[in-house]
């Protein structure tokens, strides 16, 4: 009686749970389109500039965000290129290599580096700008190469953690099938095991692009300003969505540019969804590319 | 090196103890398997049966925890090989000692992709050799006729049976010597099973084949010897 109680508890807890989640994000969702609709036109995006003659970088955006998306997307594809081939390698060296004190050594580190704060992440980007700017060339401050490097310090860990459950959680029999069949150890991670991983490795990957998209505090101190117009070159300073959404919110001057604020905060979800389906559909492509082309 | 080995004789194994985890899994395993014949290995379960297979491919290798004693000496080529020698390659000893596992395991890919992973392994890329060996093991494993028109569809469409004999296939692809086969009907139906046990008859005439099997009506019907482990010792055979 008492167990079914329980029982009965535990689902209704869940749904409970489930059913706030959703709401909560419901009520987000709704709120900014209500506040941001009215500012959701090709204005919000690229202002008194023809939409065309913008995006084949004819003529400037001034009083558009144009340069803040272009910014953001560079700067998610700069720190994800970082980020990947060093997290997916270090997922590999721990799944299929590292052992005993070396891979708890390595496992407490990772741990450490995915509960460091943005902000500290953030300042010690801006350090090494200084230091690089003394040091090396004057040419060097706070960029969107600064920017980048210091944001895939951020998302490493999601992708090294991802990739190493992915590989750790591959049955026995899959792991000694094509070894029994005379593969060496490196082609069977790269023939069965990656490919195999794919899906859980990608879910890491996500998690890094939203990180990457909705990161303010590292950007803050490490490149992005309120009007740069559109990224010149990895050492140039560059407007970004997350920067513009906190600067409207907490500088604006009048009603209309908090609601340009919100509309601002849908692009950015905008742009995370089409990154999101964008990269689900590379792992798609590329499982069947890697498993299946004749 | 063993020259005077009797030319019947296959695989020998001396002394051979195996441990995982510091626990013993075998003890002092003596024993001559012959060529061209099947030996059924059998006991109750965690006996080290299937233990004593992975010591003949050194698959054991790769799983941590693990260490062994002894030796396998195995004729490969006409030449009996300390398998355990440095000169001999892991990867060229486990394309001529298959194995075959006790689920069958197609990878993700199609029935072509899957049966012709080992040539791909080994290097090979001339796409006529390809078709024919794919074609040539897909008949000795008796599955030719069933998929020669769906090469390119996902192996784990196929039944349970024909996946098996697809793993049977992959492992015979590269022409192996020895075939090892880890209860390889345990989770067939009766049918499946026949089929199976049919195909490892036709297949002793070129092959040595150690098979783990539970079931005493199976063992008698296929095998020519048959070795009994308990405890991790052959106490009989």
């Amino acid at each position: 009686m008492k167990r079914g109680i329980l029982e009965k508890l535990t689902v209704w807890f869940s749904w409970a749970a489930g059913l706030t989640l959703l709401s909560a994000v419901s009520v987000l969702l709704g709120y900014l389109l209500l506040k941001g609709h009215e500012a959701l036109n090709p204005a919000l995006i690229f202002g008194e500039t023809p939409p065309l003659r913008a995006l084949l970088l004819r003529e400037r955006v001034f009083d558009g965000l144009f340069p803040a998306v272009a910014g953001t997307l560079v700067l998610i594809t700069l720190s994800i290129a970082w980020a990947i081939p060093v997290g997916i390698s270090t997922g590999i060296y721990l799944a299929e290599y590292a052992g005993g004190r070396v891979k708890r050594a390595l496992d407490a580190f990772f741990d450490v580096l995915a509960g460091i704060p943005s902000i500290v992440v953030g300042l010690f980007g801006f350090a090494s700008a200084v230091f690089l700017h003394r040091h090396f060339s004057e040419r060097i401050g706070p960029c969107l190469l600064i920017s980048s490097i210091a944001l895939s310090f951020l998302v490493l860990p999601y992708i090294i953690r991802t990739t190493q459950a992915a590989l750790e959680g591959i049955p026995r029999d899959i792991r000694l099938t094509a070894l029994a069949l005379g593969a060496t150890r490196l082609q069977n991670i790269f023939l069965v095991l990656l490919p195999k991983s794919l899906s859980g490795i990608m879910s890491g990957i996500v998690l890094a692009i939203g990180r990457c998209a909705e990161d303010t505090a590292v950007i803050m101190l490490t490149g992005a300003v309120a009007s740069a117009g559109l990224p010149r070159s990895l050492l140039s300073q560059y407007e970004a969505l997350p920067f513009h959404i906190y600067y409207i919110s907490s500088q604006y001057s009048d009603p209309a540019e908090l609601t340009r604020g919100y509309g601002a905060s849908i692009l950015l979800l905008f742009l995370c969804a089409a990154l999101f389906s964008a990269a689900y559909g590379i792992r798609k492509g590329l499982t069947h590319f890697t498993l299946y082309r004749p | 090196m063993n020259h005077s080995a009797d030319d019947t004789i296959k695989i020998r194994v001396s002394d051979l103890s195996f441990s995982y985890r510091n626990r013993p899994v075998l003890k002092n395993v003596t024993s001559d398997f012959a060529e061209k014949s099947i030996t059924a290995l059998t006991g109750p379960s965690g006996v080290g049966k299937s233990t004593f297979l992975m010591t003949l491919n050194r698959l054991w290798e790769d799983l941590p925890g693990a260490s062994m004693e002894g030796k396998v000496k195995i004729r490969l080529q006409g030449r009996f090989r300390d398998i355990y020698d440095r000169s001999m390659a892991i990867t060229e000893l486990r394309k001529k000692v298959a194995m075959v596992f006790q689920s069958p395991n197609p990878l993700p890919m199609s029935i072509r992709k899957n049966v012709a992973f080992p040539l791909k392994l080994a290097g090979e890329r001339d796409k006529g050799v390809i078709c024919r060996k794919l074609e040539q093991a897909l008949r000795m494993a008796n599955l030719w006729d069933e998929v020669k028109d769906r090469l390119d569809d996902d192996a784990r469409a196929l039944s349970g049976g024909q996946q098996q004999r697809l793993c049977i296939a992959r492992a015979l692809i590269l022409e192996p010597e020895v075939l090892l086969l880890d209860e390889p009907t345990s989770s067939l139906d009766r049918r499946s099973t026949a089929i199976i046990e049919e195909l490892l008859t036709g297949l002793k005439e070129r092959l040595t084949i150690l098979v783990v099997s539970h079931y005493l009506e199976q063992v008698v019907r296929i095998s020519d010897r048959v070795v009994e482990f308990a405890d991790g010792s052959i106490v009989s055979g």
